[in-house]
């Protein structure tokens, strides 16, 4: 079947969404490549059909057998950026990967709401143990008249009338130590559902 | 789990498997690839889900593609074994058939005691 120019449009159509979603995740190159074996894929069964009962059903039957274009992107997407993501353990492969299974499954969003929730109270951690020698009235565990434990550790501007400060610098170590152990415990329970992930995506 | 549930995991996991075989006597290209587990298998739903696999199995290093043109109209991508795809087929095949034997056994003996 050699195609007329609407046709050509239709093709052409397909092939920009693919390559604009496609973009958002994957290199350059990768995108290239991937996008030139689709259309290579599309060319070869245009040239193989024979246009019945129309071109316009011909093309759209073609289509549909390859998958609508986003469809074809998320199989790129789970195939490539999960792999990655376990393979290198690198921090932007797996917020790319838990990204992309945020979007697209529930299980993913809940895990990468559990990752988010983990660095930010990480980082906030760390940024109390940055923050204190700044603000050394500011900054640490704080206790209510009359309490006898602290209801909250960070910091307040100013400071309640009826609260008080606890801890001196010593929150330093401890909170750095803390904010690590909470962002390193972050990191290895993502690294964790990814492999999960992949073992029964595979499975 | 529902009986499309099970269908699915077992199409996902032998697709790898299929798809080494596939190019297992010589290089063929991706539609290639499809026409021939189309033809033996129904393990193909959407054609545009095996190119990914492609992929990750060639970074995995189990094929290696190679783009040719002036065969077709169109370049077309070969994909070929490499050496590790090769014994990685083998195993493969080998852990494939002896799970169908011991599966085999156990609905032998499950039927018998009915």
């Amino acid at each position: 079947m050699t195609l007329s120019a609407v046709g050509e449009a239709r093709i052409n159509g397909y092939l920009f969404v693919l390559q604009r979603s496609l973009k958002t995740f994957l290199p350059g190159d990768s995108v290239r490549d991937a996008v030139r074996e689709i259309e290579s894929h599309l060319r070869e069964r245009i040239a193989a059909a024979d246009g019945s009962p129309n071109e316009r059903d011909a093309i759209e039957r073609i289509l549909a057998e390859l998958g609508p274009p986003l469809r074809v992107a998320q199989a790129y997407s789970l195939e490539r950026t999960v792999d990655e993501a376990v393979a290198t353990g690198r921090i932007v492969p797996i917020i790319r990967a838990l990204w992309h299974l945020a979007v697209s499954t529930a299980a993913g969003f809940f895990a990468t709401l559990a990752v988010v929730i983990g660095t930010l109270i990480g980082a906030g951690t760390i940024a109390v143990a940055i923050a204190k020698p700044f603000f050394p009235q500011n900054v640490g565990f704080f206790m209510r008249e009359g309490d006898g434990f602290p209801h909250t550790f960070g910091g307040q501007f100013p400071v309640p009338q009826d609260e008080h400060l606890v801890g001196g610098y010593w929150i330093i170590p401890f909170a750095l130590t803390a904010g690590l152990l909470i962002l390193v415990l972050t990191y290895r329970g993502a690294r964790r559902f990814l492999t999960w992930w992949r073992e029964r995506r595979l499975s | 789990m529902s009986r499309e549930t099970w269908q699915e995991q077992l199409r996902r996991g032998t697709l790898d498997l299929a798809i080494l075989l596939s190019v297992s006597s010589g290089p063929r290209y991706g539609l290639a690839i499809i026409q021939h587990l189309e033809a033996f298998t129904d393990l193909v739903v959407a054609e545009g889900t095996i190119y990914p696999i492609l992929g990750r199995l060639t970074k995995e290093g189990l094929l290696e593609s190679t783009w040719v043109e002036g065969e077709a109209p169109h370049p077309r991508k070969y994909y070929a074994l490499t050496r590790l795809g090769t014994k990685r087929l083998a195993e493969m095949t080998d852990a494939w058939r002896d799970y169908v034997k011991k599966i085999d056994r156990l609905m032998t003996a499950s039927e018998r005691t009915r």
